[in-house]
């Protein structure tokens, strides 16, 4: 799988002059949808998180894609309505009806 | 009309457009498919009627009916799975076509409905199914693992490529729209 997620203008910098428990913008973007799916072990998680608050260029990226998840999941699930399958139904229960003791 | 049939009517069949939708999208909207997913689903949850407790989430109980019912067809259907095609232009983000002008994601708002459900239907099985699960029903890695008996690791990489591509057809149509420059 190529996860090649970087938030543009980054330069990768694992060293980056930080601590050794710091996270490069390479490895936090490549890990934004298990983050924000709640899916990474909590230390991983909590090291992002650090990041990506701290990260002038993460965290808009991180809200990006946030948001696109919250709109999928808020249009996806739209109901849907048909009346051939409506009648369908109550026919079927109106039989299932008449067979049962 | 039984009181029981009432029952049903009143407390199951007040989701049929909620299990109607999800159909669509699992099935890619297909309208035959879906209305049998729906019929098969309700007409389990009738025979299994008595064993409802009245007063719990029916509609939690009619999706995972609607949810198993799907998967275990789909792996009848799969057991000669087709090979996924691999498209790595479309498995970017957006994000760095958009980040000067709508950082924060307020394009997608402008997109209407119809798009995204189109979106989502349109995907390849193997990308559809393991992001109605997650994006949609909100099930994790992996119980989807164990629903569509595929290891974690290609659970996150169908669903990463799902959400590209469905990324990048919205923000090709919300240019071709105008919606965004």
């Amino acid at each position: 799988m190529t996860h090649d997620e970087q938030p543009p203008g980054h330069a990768v910098s694992p060293e980056g002059g930080g601590t050794a428990d710091e996270l490069s913008c390479e490895e936090a973007a490549r890990n934004v949808f298990e983050y924000l799916d709640g899916e990474l072990p909590p230390g991983y998680s909590e090291r992002v998180h650090r990041h990506v608050e701290m990260c002038q260029r993460c965290y808009p990226y991180f809200n990006f894609e946030r948001a696109f998840l919250d709109y999928v999941h808020d249009r996806g699930m739209r109901p849907a309505r048909s009346a051939k399958l409506e009648e369908r139904l109550k026919r079927l229960l109106d039989d299932l009806e008449g067979r049962e003791p | 009309m039984s009181a029981k049939h009432r029952e049903f009517e009143s407390e199951a069949l007040v989701h049929m457009d909620v299990l109607y939708g999800l159909a669509l999208r699992f099935t890619g909207g297909d309208d035959a498919a879906a209305q049998d997913l729906v019929q098969d689903t309700l007409l389990k949850a009738y025979r299994a009627w008595d064993n409802f407790e009245s007063g719990t989430n029916c509609r939690a109980w009619l999706t995972t009916i609607l949810r198993n019912t799907f998967i275990n067809d789909l792996r009848r259907r799969q057991s000669r799975p087709a090979p996924v095609g691999y498209d790595e232009v479309a498995e970017r983000s957006v994000y760095p076509q958009l980040h000067e002008e709508d950082g924060e994601g307020g394009f997608f708002d402008r997109i209407v409905d119809d798009e995204v459900i189109r979106a989502i239907e349109e995907l390849p099985e193997d990308f559809r199914v393991p992001l109605v699960l997650a994006d949609l029903e909100g099930i994790g890695y992996k119980e989807i693992s164990e629903l569509l008996e595929i290891p974690v690791g290609t659970v996150k990489s169908r669903l990463f490529r799902a959400r590209r591509r469905l990324q990048q057809r919205l923000y090709r149509y919300a240019v071709e729209m105008g919606y965004i420059r």
